[in-house]
């Protein structure tokens, strides 16, 4: 009886005690905040063999999206310092797998994820071009110079510069200019190593001569006027080309 | 027969499946190729990418939906048993239901097809198989949407399981890779026991993982080993499910 008369206020306080703890159950938790990663872990092999749902490159292109895009917070972007490049290295090894002969994370990995303040994220990027140049450097002989390109000007290391230099060289695509073949004497001249300087434009000379090798006669009067400047140069320095 | 194939495509006219689906897909469209264009290079491939999966998943799960909704409708409305009463075999009537269908999809996928050689740049011979191999996937997709629309009377029960077939199908290429049995002889442990059921599974359901592939229009076809798995596969699947619908259906009484 008592309840049939007061119902309608026994409900009503009923929901202003539910609605205070609710309010109590904001203030506790208020703080807690998601753990957003800027690069989430690269996903395994069993996971992508089952969410490609048989569609590899469907499911590629939507994660070589998400990669592109890691850093956008929705409410701006983030620096590329604050990322974790071996996750980065990893996502771009583990889509490799799924498609080798796309451009796409290369291009990305060259010219976005290289422009990094923390210059030790570099060398990441450059293990993940070498790694995805030498499947067939024939192919990918633009990636490699890339990886010359970027250790010479962002990390001025011309050790590796040289590096990848000389994997540039082996090149034997058709369409590949000259100077990928001369790429080693240029970086060989900037570490001071005038020899193999010398020595890389000379062969490519004879080869030229010997008709092993077809050069135009720009590509053959630049060489030459390579070794002539550089010579004049070297003779201040007391270089002897013989005891190379 | 002819007159079921027209009930069918009118039935989509009427229930707006060529709408709704010309809809989805053109929604689809605009969605990928804004994705596609937001790429640093490669914009076109991945566009196409997009629209081939996205095209070629919502119109199998549209299809699915139409068929089961179709056939229980039919048995709700008494319309089956009304088909049956004229001088038409059971063999006929879900052939012609099957080929109506099949009819209804290739009307929607068809004129996507050809704009989407005419708006990307496409590798043609890719894009004739892509083709091929989606129709077949379609046709299988529908027969057994069919064959449990036959079975089960509740139009829920035969959406769901259609859907699980689909998707099943999708995953078997990973499943197949999961199946590790140590001894087939003396079957002890719960992995093995699991390994087990994986390969009767892979028994049952066809290999659709190998089926309409985005990467053909992109890139062409580097391996014709697939070509034959899956005109094999689909030749000894679809009289499968056909066979099994005639089978079940002439012992239904009315």
């Amino acid at each position: 009886m008592f309840f049939y008369i007061y119902s309608h206020k026994i409900f009503f306080w009923l929901f202003i005690f539910v609605f205070t703890l609710q309010i109590l159950f904001w203030l506790h938790t208020e703080s807690f905040r998601h753990n957003y990663d800027i690069v989430p872990p690269a996903p395994s092999k069993q996971f992508i063999n089952g969410a490609s749902f048989g569609d590899k490159e469907f499911l590629f292109r939507v994660m070589a999206t998400n990669l592109q895009n890691f850093g956008d917070i929705f409410a701006g972007f983030k620096s590329y310092k604050d990322y974790d490049y071996r996750r980065l290295y990893d996502w771009m090894i583990t889509l490799d797998s799924l498609n080798n002969n796309s451009r796409l994370i290369p291009s990305v990995a060259s010219y976005l994820f290289s422009q990094t303040q923390k210059k030790e994220d570099i060398y990441l990027v450059l293990k993940y071009l070498d790694e995805h140049s030498s499947s067939d450097i024939d192919k990918n002989w633009w990636w490699l110079f890339q990886g010359v390109f970027i250790a010479k000007k962002d990390l001025n290391d011309l050790d590796t510069a040289l590096y990848f230099a000389n994997k540039l060289a082996q090149n034997n695509a058709t369409e590949a200019p000259l100077w990928t073949k001369q790429m080693p004497a240029f970086i060989s001249e900037k570490k001071g190593d005038n020899c193999m300087a010398f020595k890389i434009i000379k062969n490519l000379i004879d080869e030229s001569e010997s008709g092993k090798r077809q050069i135009s006669a720009e590509e053959m009067n630049f060489m030459r006027h390579f070794i002539n400047e550089r010579l004049n140069k070297l003779k201040k320095q007391k270089f002897d080309a013989n005891k190379c | 027969m002819k007159s079921i194939l027209k009930y069918i495509i009118k039935n989509g006219l009427k229930d707006k499946l060529y709408l709704g689906l010309f809809i989805a897909i053109f929604i689809s469209f605009g969605v990928s190729i804004f994705l596609g264009s937001t790429m640093l290079v490669e914009q076109n491939q991945s566009s196409l990418v997009f629209v081939l999966a996205t095209v070629r998943t919502i119109l199998s799960f549209g299809i699915i939906l139409f068929v089961c909704i179709n056939i229980t409708r039919s048995f709700e409305n008494k319309e089956i048993e009304f088909i049956l009463s004229k001088a038409i075999s059971r063999e006929n009537f879900i052939l012609g239901y099957l080929l109506g269908f099949f009819i209804s999809a290739l009307l929607i996928l068809l004129p996507f097809t050809l704009l989407t050689c005419i708006i990307f740049k496409v590798n043609y011979l890719g894009m004739l198989i892509w083709f091929t191999t989606t129709t077949i996937e379609i046709l299988i997709v529908i027969s057994f949407a069919l064959l449990c629309s036959l079975m089960l009377k509740n139009s829920f029960s035969a959406i769901f399981s259609a859907f699980g077939f689909y998707i099943l199908s999708r995953l078997m290429g990973m499943f197949v890779m999961a199946i590790n049995i140590s001894d087939p002889v003396n079957i002890n442990s719960t992995r093995d026991s699991l390994g087990f059921s994986l390969k009767i599974l892979s028994v049952i359901f066809p290999r659709l993982d190998l089926y309409s592939q985005s990467s053909w229009g992109v890139y062409g076809l580097s391996d014709n080993s697939f070509l034959q798995i899956i005109f094999i596969q689909s030749i000894i699947y679809l009289p499968l499910m056909i066979f099994m619908a005639f089978h079940d259906f002439k012992k239904k009484q009315f």
